[in-house]
């Protein structure tokens, strides 16, 4: 039992780096875009920072999982291997679901 | 009917992010609840607009929160990995249902689980489930985390896990249909039948949650029914609140506060059914 310690906090640190990364650079976007289009109307430059923001915070959970898939398979814990990947390929099947919508619709 | 960007519908969206972020940390709630409610029934947005605001606020809340939280192993990794199976499947389906399905089916069922999340919160019953003997095996999926009040060692061991997945997709369901976060649905199952102590059970759901958030949000995003710029102002007031509300919200009488949004919450259930109804 203690000895898969330090292998779970290290999960848990990479996750919390990963969050924090994500969240902060789509916070960043999203202010930045937000006050942009207040100074300068609807341009461009603003809309793109509003959809990397959004698109940013849509990845950080996903990039969550690969971060767990990757230290799953390095610690060779092949059952949570597995489970993550099973959670990827559902978050695969939203986007692949987004993009079949944004086509026919 | 998308909404049209101006810049007071921006700032009251932001305010509104704002109130729903501060209540929700205050409330131990992702805020969506109150979040979704406004925008369809006050602001008259559609409900997958407002719902997909809303999943993008669920998301960043869950992500900022967990952040701060990893580290202290009060997140079950494992047991929340092994339930976003569950979540996310439950939320790739309630996606695309949300699409199919009339506006006023989902006010009802809006209207049926608000009026459930306020009476969980007027009866929650504040159970321990706690072995004290910290050389305890907590098992694969059980957990031990060290609890800062009581100054001790809190090891549990995970009971019934078919009920906590039925729970999880269930909650991952809803979460994309309704644009909540679905830890409400979750937490008090994990906590009463599961045998996971609340604060572990929060954490860990809160932890899932962004997950099972962006399995819903990318599908309303790809069905472009987020709008970006109402979605950043909507985010951004939820991330202040809620780290307003985490700050200086630790001593505010909780119990009032969930008293009064009970209420609050029981009159949105009967306003969802009156205007799904029609």
């Amino acid at each position: 039992m203690s000895g898969d310690r330090p292998t779970s906090q290290r999960l848990e640190h990479a996750v919390g780096v990963v969050l924090r990364a994500g969240v902060t650079a789509s916070s960043v976007c999203l202010a930045v875009g937000v006050l942009w289009s207040l100074v300068t109307g609807e341009s461009g430059v603003a809309r793109i920072l509003l959809q990397a923001g959004i698109l940013v915070l849509l990845m950080t959970p996903v990039a969550r999982v690969v971060v767990s898939i990757a230290q799953y398979v390095s610690d060779r814990d092949w059952t949570f291997a597995t489970l993550t990947t099973i959670v990827f390929i559902e978050l695969l099947a939203s986007a692949v679901a987004a993009l079949l919508f944004n086509k026919k619709l | 009917m998308m909404p049209v960007v101006t810049a007071s519908l921006a700032a009251i969206i932001f305010t509104a992010g704002v109130i729903s972020g501060s209540l929700g940390a205050l409330l131990g709630l992702g805020g969506g609840v109150f979040l979704v409610p406004f925008l369809n029934l006050v602001l008259g947005f559609p409900f997958t607009a407002a719902a997909a605001i809303s999943l993008t606020t669920v998301i960043a809340t869950s992500s900022s929160v967990s952040a701060g939280r990893a580290g202290k192993q009060l997140i079950n990794m494992k047991l929340g990995m092994l339930l976003e199976v569950a979540t996310a499947g439950g939320s790739f389906l309630g996606g695309i249902t949300a699409q199919f399905v009339a506006q006023s089916l989902l006010q009802r069922l809006f209207g049926l689980v608000a009026a459930i999340v306020a009476v969980i919160m007027l009866t929650r019953l504040r159970r321990r489930n706690v072995i004290l003997d910290p050389a305890a095996d907590p098992g694969v999926l059980g957990g031990r985390y060290y609890e800062d009040e009581s100054r001790t060692t809190v090891t549990y061991r995970v009971k019934r896990l078919p009920v906590a997945v039925g729970a999880s997709f269930i909650a991952g369901n809803v979460s994309s249909l309704l644009g909540i976060g679905g830890g409400i649905i979750k937490v008090p199952i994990l906590n009463a039948w599961c045998g996971i102590p609340l604060r572990a059970a929060a954490a860990t759901s809160a932890f899932m949650i962004g997950v099972t958030a962006t399995a819903g949000a990318v599908i309303y995003y790809g069905r472009g029914q987020l709008e970006p710029a109402l979605a950043a102002v909507a985010v951004l007031g939820v991330q202040l609140g809620s780290w307003g509300g985490m700050r200086f919200g630790a001593a505010a009488s909780v119990k009032w506060l969930k008293i009064m949004m009970a209420l609050v919450l029981f009159i949105v259930s009967v306003m969802m059914f009156a205007r799904g109804g029609r």
